[in-house]
Order: C-alpha cells, then sequence, then structure tokens
C-alpha cells in the first residue's frame, strides 16, 4: 500500500486478523452478558438485605462489604471487556479515520498489565479537541505498543505518562517517564526498534518523542 | 396516569428474571419475555407503557421488534439495551423511535430513571 511517499506493507494477513477480531468481539460480548447476570444478581441480593433488619441477619454488614468488592470487580470486567471489545474491532477496516484520544486511552488500559509487572504506572493525557490520523488502526496500535514496551523493558517503578499534542498540524505522542536516566533514554531512543517504530509511526501522521 | 407496567425483553433467561425481581422489589409491574415474538404476543395482550428491549437477540431482533411495537402503539415507549460499546445501535434505534437507549452492563438505578421518564412520556402522550 502506497502511504505518502513510502511504501508501507499492512495486513498481509487482513482474513486472518479481521477473523481473530471477530470472534474475540463476539466473545466479549458473551463475557458481558456473564458480567450483567452476576451484577444484577448481586445488586438482587442487596435490595434483599436491604429489606431485612441488622438483628434479623447477624452478618448483615459483612454480606454488604463482601458484595460491595463483587460490585467493584464487575465494573473492572466491564471496563476490561470493553477495552477488549473496541481492540477487537480494530481490523474492520484496513484504513480508517482514528482519534488518537480513543487510541491511546483504550491502549493505555490494554498495556496497563504489562506495566503493573514491571512496577509502572500508565497515564494518558490526552486533549479537549479530537486528534484524527487517517492510518491502519491495527498497524498504528501495534507500533505504539511496542514502543511502550521498549520503553518498559528498560525500566521499572514509576511512571510512564503518554501525552498526546498536536504542534504546527503534527500529531505528538510523548511518552514521559518520571524516573528516566540518561543511559535509559540513550538505550531506548538510539535503539533500532525504537527508530524503526518512529518513522512507521511518523509515516502515519504521528510523531512519536520520549521526553528527557 | 394509569398503573406503570414494564415488559422486560432480553433472550439471557437469568439476566431477565433477576432484573424483573429486583424491579418487583420495588413495586413495579413486570412482564419478562426471552425472544421477540413472545415479546409482540404479550404488547398486543398487555400494551405495557414501557418496554426494556435487548437490541441482539436470536429471531427478530431488538431493532425489528421496536419497529413492530410502534406499529402496534406508537406511544408505548422502548428503551434498547446494548451490548456495544459504541453507540450505533442506540442511534439506528433513536430514529426508529426508541425512548432512549443503556449499554449493558446496566445500572439499576439509572434504568429506573429512564423508565419513569419513558413513563411521563407515554402519559403525556395520551
Amino acid at each position: 500500500m502506497k502511504d505518502g511517499k513510502n511504501i508501507v506493507i499492512v495486513n498481509k494477513n487482513q482474513n486472518e486478523l479481521a477473523f481473530f477480531g471477530k470472534i474475540t468481539a463476539s466473545t466479549t460480548h458473551e463475557i458481558k452478558n456473564v458480567l450483567a447476570i452476576i451484577q444484577e444478581s448481586s445488586g438482587l441480593l442487596e435490595d434483599i438485605l436491604d429489606m431485612s433488619e441488622s438483628e434479623e441477619f447477624k452478618h448483615k454488614d459483612r454480606f454488604i462489604s463482601t458484595l460491595g468488592r463483587i460490585q467493584t470487580q464487575i465494573q473492572r470486567g466491564i471496563g476490561i471487556t470493553s477495552n477488549l471489545n473496541h481492540f477487537a474491532h480494530s481490523p474492520d477496516n484496513e484504513r480508517s479515520r482514528i482519534d488518537l484520544n480513543d487510541l491511546i486511552k483504550n491502549l493505555s488500559t490494554l498495556a496497563a498489565r504489562f506495566a503493573r509487572l514491571k512496577k509502572v504506572e500508565l497515564i494518558a493525557e490526552l486533549t479537549a479537541a479530537p486528534l484524527i490520523v487517517e492510518a491502519n488502526s491495527v498497524q498504528l496500535q501495534m507500533d505504539i505498543f511496542n514502543a511502550i514496551e521498549i520503553l518498559l523493558n528498560h525500566i521499572e517503578d514509576g511512571t510512564v505518562k503518554l501525552i498526546l499534542d498536536k504542534q504546527d498540524e503534527q500529531l505528538k505522542l510523548n511518552l514521559q517517564y518520571d524516573l528516566l536516566t540518561d543511559s535509559q533514554f540513550k538505550c531506548v531512543s538510539t535503539s533500532e526498534e525504537w527508530l524503526e517504530i518512529q518513522s512507521r509511526l511518523l509515516n502515519m501522521g504521528v510523531q512519536i518523542i520520549l521526553l528527557t | 396516569m394509569d398503573e406503570l407496567t414494564i415488559l422486560l425483553v432480553d433472550d439471557e433467561q437469568e439476566f431477565v428474571t433477576t432484573l424483573a425481581e429486583r424491579l418487583e422489589i420495588r413495586n413495579m409491574n413486570v412482564s419478562v419475555a426471552m425472544d421477540g415474538e413472545t415479546a409482540l404476543t404479550i404488547v398486543e395482550q398487555e400494551l405495557p407503557q414501557v418496554v426494556v428491549l435487548d437490541v441482539m437477540m436470536p429471531g427478530l431482533n431488538g431493532l425489528d421488534v421496536l419497529e413492530r411495537i410502534k406499529s402496534i402503539d406508537s406511544k408505548i415507549q422502548v428503551i434498547l439495551l446494548s451490548g456495544h460499546g459504541s453507540s450505533k445501535d442506540g442511534i439506528k434505534g433513536l430514529k426508529l423511535g426508541a425512548f432512549d437507549f443503556l449499554i449493558k452492563p446496566i445500572d439499576i438505578d439509572e434504568l429506573i430513571i429512564k423508565i419513569n421518564e419513558g413513563w411521563k412520556k407515554y402519559c403525556d402522550s395520551q
């Protein structure tokens, strides 16, 4: 596929990706249905507990606090499956108009576990106005995810901010790590992988920068 | 005002019966259906004022059922339930005359607010 001056090969396996996405998206709906049933069932238990007096039911407070934990985890599950559903729809179109704010918000959640394994917190800093880029969504997400992963491979602890910005019509994604050392900066920003990703993202209209 | 009657339609039996029980605890009069055909029969027989309708069901889907309900009685207010994170189904439903839409899993308090708003709209259109 021609993309500006550069020839970018995208989605050689479009059919396989579409199949994978379709099944994943469908499965997330099933998981959401399961979560909906658990939510209503725990809600019903709360309703029943609310109808009884504390004296009638010895362990009422413990039940209520446990149900609260179940509800919290249901909400967590809903968030995860919603993000996964969104992600699974990525291969629906080979090329689409994407708001980087939506993409980064979703991707930061999906990448959070990878970061957590390195004791790193990911924070997305979005812009008020949409930042539209026309690109292959799978390729774009894969490159941004890989860039985050390269950074994570060199760090432990702290916070990585994914800061979106637009300057002189150029869309920018700044990665800011609060404990970054000079040697980490050098290792990441001069690595072959990083430079390749940087170049590919630029071809898709996004400049990625590791802030010092 | 007539007494509020609600029809819940969803092919997930455990979901729809549990939700019905929660609404009944709140003194609401609720019927349930687990497919579009049964829902339409209940609509014709009981004429509920508010229908809470899942979009994605086997057989007649929610949007088909919505159109048929509106042709039976356009005053009946339909709240769509969608499993999708996107609002595509909801927007399509609103164009077909749905009162509102909610994303599953739902918050019971939000559902009750929507049901009451739907009921008010039904009564205002009498």
